[in-house]
């Protein structure tokens, strides 16, 4: 592994800077996010190390809004085009918590579904680098152990780079070819060491999530609901901060015969989410739409993909104006 | 499932359309059009088994998901309602108006399982629209398939879509009935009124499988008039319709349960429905 010293962050940034497109996690307008290391210097912006962003990195892969193609339309007539790439340079995106990283993973199960493959967000992941890095200072509110993230080695399908917190230096650990590229452009900074993987400090919420997938799928019509709806405002935060919550709404950005077709975030809580024509919707109340986001999390994407549609990252628990708790209704699921 | 692996960077989006053009528009009733689509070298955009949908967009107004009605050697129909804003807008376009055009999504109907049965389709108002892409593809392929039954209901002779293959094509199709019914009585019209569920009880079909298409509330009378009759689980088949925005399993709009009905959907049998939550 090499290992370099925490004082030469600067130096690092920079030199991958130089390649790359660097995103890091920062402090801008009193939120903490991914950011290009760029704005972050313009800004002068604090880099944020010690603490998981308030927004998660899922931007960096399904923007909150994207173009998809461009059209022109007149008379009888119309045009379809392919918009330009916007990513000129790779991108390396440093550090990302392995409860993002899995995040990711998630991502990459629907975008990348051989049924359709989504060409847009597979060119976004083929062109960034993302360097993984082992946390070992959890928030009371993290819970990404008990939903099966390993904590010392993040999940390698997504992570290029492994990176470990050894106190006053980072140890890096190159999983993928392109995880090599860019340990090769830092080595210079640092030196070739064995490093133990370091300890990881136990979370405090610990959940089961054994057989619970099969559970929920006994319990649709259970009472557990009625308990979890009332709070519910339909916000959207959860949504929009969780780093797996994918649901994407598409629309229009029209200006004279042109425009722009675009896909943006969405999100199953709102209401009008699924209304149809005379007014019939499927999921009419907050208890029909909190349930499915429950359920999609712990049940039907498991079904689908073998896989939790939740990470464990905390956010939604640290972010929710009413408390509506994904944690405690896994307890009171498993107690049922 | 497993993950696509693939070096090749593509910006393509199956979410992006092909442009195609309106080679012609039949009126079907007060509020129903069909509209021919070929692409813009006289093709067909795509070849839709029975029971799969299309994307249908003007790129400035809107983009929904319709079933694919028919198909000929270099179009396909679909037949569309006005209902809103884009539906609105399409039924006033013209003959070769230019327009968007993605698919064949969902599943379409099980023809294996279907081969050699004998087969009840039946529909109100708009459903007729899906049912009536097996139909066509059970009369192009007649020797495979068994007794063909076609019960289908409208509020009004006006609201009775596909006239012609009714009254003219389908009557002179090899054993084949159709049975037509309007809600009400009406001047110059010497058919069946009455609704559909009744109209199933009076004719009492005796075949194997049952094609069961159109709004809420006839299905919910009509289910219980087919089981009367004997129709099992597996027997009674049907195609749903959830609000879509992609049609491809991502955007996660139309989930049933674990299923998405553009993906695993839109046909399922009431067996499959009994089993999934009643989010629809
Ligand atoms: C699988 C499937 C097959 C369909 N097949 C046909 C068909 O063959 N022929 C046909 O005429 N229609 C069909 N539809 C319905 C068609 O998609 C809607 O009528 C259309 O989306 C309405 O669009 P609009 O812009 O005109 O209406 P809008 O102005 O968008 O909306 C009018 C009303 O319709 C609701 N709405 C929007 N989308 C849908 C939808 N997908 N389903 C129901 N209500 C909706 C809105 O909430 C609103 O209340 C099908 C829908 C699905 C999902
Ligand atoms: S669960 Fe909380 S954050 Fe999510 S929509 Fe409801 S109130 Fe908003
Ligand atoms: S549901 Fe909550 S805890 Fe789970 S991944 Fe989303 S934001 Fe994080
Ligand atoms: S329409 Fe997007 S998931 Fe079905």
């Amino acid at each position: 592994m090499i290992v370099i010293d925490k004082n030469k962050l600067t130096d690092l940034l920079d030199a991958l800077n130089q390649s790359y497109q660097v995103i890091v996690p920062a402090k801008s307008a009193d939120l903490t996010q991914f950011m290009p290391y760029d704005a972050v210097k313009e800004k002068n912006a604090e880099i944020i190390l010690n603490e998981n962003t308030v927004l998660s990195p899922k931007w960096l892969f399904l923007p909150q809004s994207e173009g998809m193609y461009a059209f022109w339309a007149k008379n009888k007539k119309l045009e379809i085009v392919d918009l330009p790439s916007d990513l000129e340079k790779m991108r390396i995106v440093f550090p990302v918590r392995h409860c993002d990283v899995q995040g990711i993973a998630c991502l990459d199960k629907v975008f990348l579904d051989e049924r359709h493959v989504d060409g847009q967000y597979l060119e976004k992941r083929e062109k960034t680098v993302v360097m993984a890095l082992m946390c070992n200072n959890p928030k009371d509110s993290c819970f990404c152990a008990s939903m099966g993230v390993d904590r010392a080695h993040a999940n390698n399908t997504v992570a290029d780079v492994q990176v470990y917190d050894l106190g006053s230096e980072y140890a890096f650990e190159a999983l993928s070819d392109k995880g090599q590229q860019a340990v090769e452009a830092i080595k210079a900074l640092g030196s070739e060491k064995t490093v133990a993987v370091p300890e990881v400090k136990e979370q405090k919420i610990k959940v089961n999530i054994e057989g619970l997938p099969e559970k929920l799928s006994g319990m649709f019509y259970d009472s557990i609901w009625d308990s979890f709806m009332f709070k519910c405002i339909g916000c959207g935060t959860c949504a929009f901060i969780c780093p797996t919550c994918y649901c994407f709404d598409i629309n229009n950005k029209i200006r004279g015969e042109e425009g722009v077709k675009l896909r943006t975030w969405d999100s199953c809580m709102f209401d009008e989410y699924m209304l149809m024509a005379g007014g019939h919707n499927p999921r009419p109340g907050k208890k029909e739409r909190v349930r499915n986001r429950f359920l999609h999390k712990l049940e039907y994407f498991y079904e689908n993909y073998q896989m939790m549609l939740c990470t464990g990252c905390g956010r939604c628990l640290r972010k929710c104006p009413m408390n509506v708790d994904i944690v405690k209704f896994i307890n009171q699921a498993n107690a049922k | 499932m497993k993950v696509a692996n693939t070096d090749e960077i593509k910006r393509s989006n199956d979410l992006e359309p092909m442009v195609g053009k309106i080679v012609e528009i039949l009126e079907e009733s007060t509020d129903v059009k069909t509209f021919r689509i070929s692409t813009l070298d006289d093709k067909k955009p795509f070849s839709p088994l029975p029971g799969q949908l299309g994307m249908f967009s003007l790129p400035m107004v809107g983009e929904a998901m319709f079933s694919v009605t028919n198909q000929g050697e270099n179009y396909i129909d679909m037949a569309i309602k006005k209902t809103g804003e884009l539906t609105d807008a399409l039924h006033d376009i013209e003959v070769g108006q230019e327009i968007g055009i993605r698919g064949p999504y969902g599943n379409g109907f099980p023809l294996d399982y279907l081969k050699g049965k004998d087969i009840v389709f039946i529909a109100g108002g708009i459903g007729l629209a899906p049912v009536r892409s097996l139909i066509m593809h059970c009369i192009k392929n007649r020797a495979d398939y068994g007794k063909l039954t076609i019960i289908y209901g409208a509020r009004s002779v006006d609201d009775l879509c596909f006239k012609d293959d009714l009254f003219n094509n389908w009557p002179k199709v090899e054993n084949c009935q159709v049975y037509v019914t309007i809600d009400r009585p009406q001047e110059g019209w010497d058919g069946h009124v009455g609704f559909v569920p009744d109209y199933i009880k009076e004719i009492a079909p005796n075949p194997q499988i049952a094609i069961i298409c159109g709004p809420p509330v006839m299905i919910k009378f009509s289910l219980p008039a087919l089981s009367g009759l004997g129709f099992a689980g597996d027997d009674v088949i049907t195609t749903l319709e959830l609000r879509m925005k992609c049609g491809i399993g991502k955007c996660g709009r139309c989930n049933i349960g674990h299923k998405y009905v553009c993906l695993d959907g839109p046909v399922f049998t009431l067996t499959q429905l009994n089993e999934m939550p009643n989010e629809y």
